[in-house]
């Protein structure tokens, strides 16, 4: 599957879905924390209803929530320092997220791993309430991406599905182009090529 | 001579034999009314449901049934569906791909299942295309819906209206996708009523992005009461990756409900002939009070106890055997006429019976077995109780019982 994405600040995102055939033209706008899916084939516009949140987002290991939640991770969390390891021979921090207690998150706690020059998040173990581990987020092939350094895959390995994993590779960034304000709302959903 | 005797007996008091044999009537033509009765409501039952929709067996990936999404569907298998069909008593095959989604008709939105079909076989099997209310049936190939009636009406949509349909795809993907309504089908069955939306086999894969999956085989049999031999031939055909269920399996609550309701009528028929068993014991109790004399007078003048009691043994074996006869043959036009014209619930109680996925009708099966089960349950009983004059025949004392 192939996704055409633009994020602006921390807030907005749309994503382009341009292959394959099938899903092509399905867009996804998020704004805050609301996400609106629309999908071509049927001509309408539907916002994701909170009950669809924590479900697949279009087949793959991430869940829609996965889109909205990334704002959160400086706000809704208490971080710690926690130690050194090497991840994929770079020197990286180790840092323990805990949710505040005021933050509506469904993980029990996040364990990060943050490039000690770069500042680069490598890895990060996602653990449920009740201390398991759910998910690990890999992040690898750090490159120039646009004119910075960024990793250019990112994988996404449930721990409870055997076999399963979702990887996502960038092909090309583009940072600050031009956008119109306007670029961002559900009327464009429909326009954006 | 005794046969004579008990011809001559029988005509001696007509009333007393015709009140006698009624009451077998009765009898007769109330227990197999009820049973009739009850057979053909849960045969028409299980045909709506089971003939009619699911199949009295389906094959599935293993583990469908307990997880019924399509991400548990399985490659359509020609080899599995040829030996399958090659099991002696298989009538037909039917493949399916079935699912829930959304259906969105204007600002109205009803949960449905979507079931892919291959127009021509599915109709073979469960005569799909008679059940088409409005305008047409699926033809393959073709890009519209066939729409059960309550969606239709939920959705406020007709013949020619746009259906769009939306779910969850195979491995999570977005099923989307917009129809036109090519007819609407009514069914006997209000579970299948309430959520039926039929597409072409491949047009539900394209929805589902599902290429060449199937979730489920309905395998039609000409005689449902082969049903167990058939299963037994079928079970090593069909390998480890798939599960074989019955109807029974895949839908327990139809099952239990028919077995509980034919415990409640073991009781009520139970509560039946014993009504009928003192019935016809209280004539036969009179009747031998009133002959008492006779009896004495019979062994009094040198018949032998034993000829007396086959005598009345003979009499009450010829009044029943007159009963039963004539409440077959009553009961026969009486089952036929309701198996016709079956009795129509209106009201309140519609409601209850469709709550339980019934229609609201009973009809009554004309089983033969039903009326000679029946009418032998009923001429034992006769029989039984007719023992009991004979029985005080062979303690008939002339000197007591002559006395008036």
């Amino acid at each position: 599957m192939r996704v055409k994405a633009w994020t602006q600040g921390r807030d907005v995102t749309l994503i382009l879905v341009t292959a394959p055939a099938k899903d092509k033209g399905i867009v996804f706008l998020r704004r805050g924390r609301e996400v609106w899916n629309w999908i071509p084939a049927i001509e309408r516009n539907i916002k994701l209803p909170p009950s669809m949140m924590g479900q697949s987002w279009i087949g793959t290991d991430f869940t829609n929530d996965d889109l909205v939640k990334e704002a959160s991770i400086v706000d809704d969390y208490e971080h710690r320092l926690e130690g050194e390891d090497s991840v994929g021979g770079r020197r990286c921090h180790r840092i323990r997220l805990t949710p505040k207690p005021e933050a509506s998150v469904v993980w029990g706690r996040l364990v990060m791993w943050v490039d000690q020059r770069d500042l680069l998040m490598l890895r990060t173990e996602y653990y449920d309430e009740a201390g398991g581990l759910a998910n690990t987020l890999l992040a690898s092939d750090v490159r120039m991406l646009g004119g910075r350094l960024l990793p250019g895959r990112v994988e996404m390995v449930p721990a409870d599905k055997k076999g399963h994993r979702t990887v996502m590779t960038y092909q090309d960034l583009v940072f600050d182009p031009p956008l119109p304000p306007w670029f961002f709302t559900t009327q464009q959903m429909s326009r954006v090529q | 001579m005794i046969l004579w005797l008990t011809w001559r007996n029988l005509w001696r008091n007509p009333r007393r034999t015709v009140i006698t044999a009624a009451s077998v009537v009765f009898a007769v033509v109330l227990a197999v009314f009820m049973q009739s009765l009850q057979q053909g409501t849960f045969d028409r039952l299980v045909r709506n449901v089971v003939g009619f929709h699911s199949g009295y067996a389906q094959v599935h990936a293993r583990g469908y049934w307990d997880e019924p999404v399509i991400d548990n569907a399985f490659p359509a298998n020609d080899s599995l569906s040829a030996a399958i069909r090659a099991v002696a008593g298989v009538r037909g095959l039917v493949p399916r791909i079935e699912c829930y989604a959304l259906a969105l008709a204007g600002a109205l939105t009803r949960g449905c299942r979507v079931t892919g079909i291959l127009p021509a076989a599915e109709d073979a099997m469960t005569r799909l295309a008679s059940r088409v209310v409005r305008c047409s049936y699926l033809r393959d190939g073709s890009p519209s819906v066939l729409l059960a009636a309550g969606p239709a009406m939920r959705l406020g949509i007709d013949v020619g209206d746009t259906l769009v349909l939306l779910g969850q795809g195979y491995h999570g993907g977005i099923a989307a996708g917009r129809y036109p309504v090519a007819g609407i089908a009514a069914f006997r069955a209000p579970q299948l009523d309430a959520a039926m939306v039929y597409l072409t086999l491949e047009g539900a894969r394209t929805f589902l992005g599902a290429d060449g999956l199937l979730t489920s085989l309905a395998v039609d049999i000409g005689d449902p009461a082969r049903l167990g031999s058939i299963m037994a031939a079928l079970a090593p055909v069909v390998d480890d990756r798939y599960e074989l269920m019955t109807w029974q399996e895949m839908m327990p609550e139809i099952d239990q409900h028919i077995r509980s309701d034919a415990i409640g009528f073991y009781i009520w028929t139970g509560v039946l002939y014993l009504i009928i068993a003192f019935g016809i014991f209280s004539t036969l109790l009179m009747m031998t009070a009133e002959r008492r004399q006779e009896f004495g007078m019979l062994v009094a003048i040198g018949m032998r106890r034993g000829r007396v009691a086959a005598m009345l043994v003979a009499e009450s074996l010829l009044i029943s055997l007159t009963g039963v006869l004539a409440g077959m043959a009553l009961s026969v036009p009486l089952v036929l006429y309701v198996e016709r014209h079956p009795i129509r619930f209106g009201g309140e109680g519609a409601r209850a019976f469709e709550q339980w996925g019934f229609e609201p009708l009973m009809p009554t099966s004309a089983d033969p077995a039903i009326f000679l089960r029946q009418s032998a349950i009923v001429l034992a009983i006769a029989v039984v109780t007719g023992s009991y004059p004979a029985w005080k025949a062979m303690r008939i004392d002339p000197v007591t019982d002559m006395r008036r």
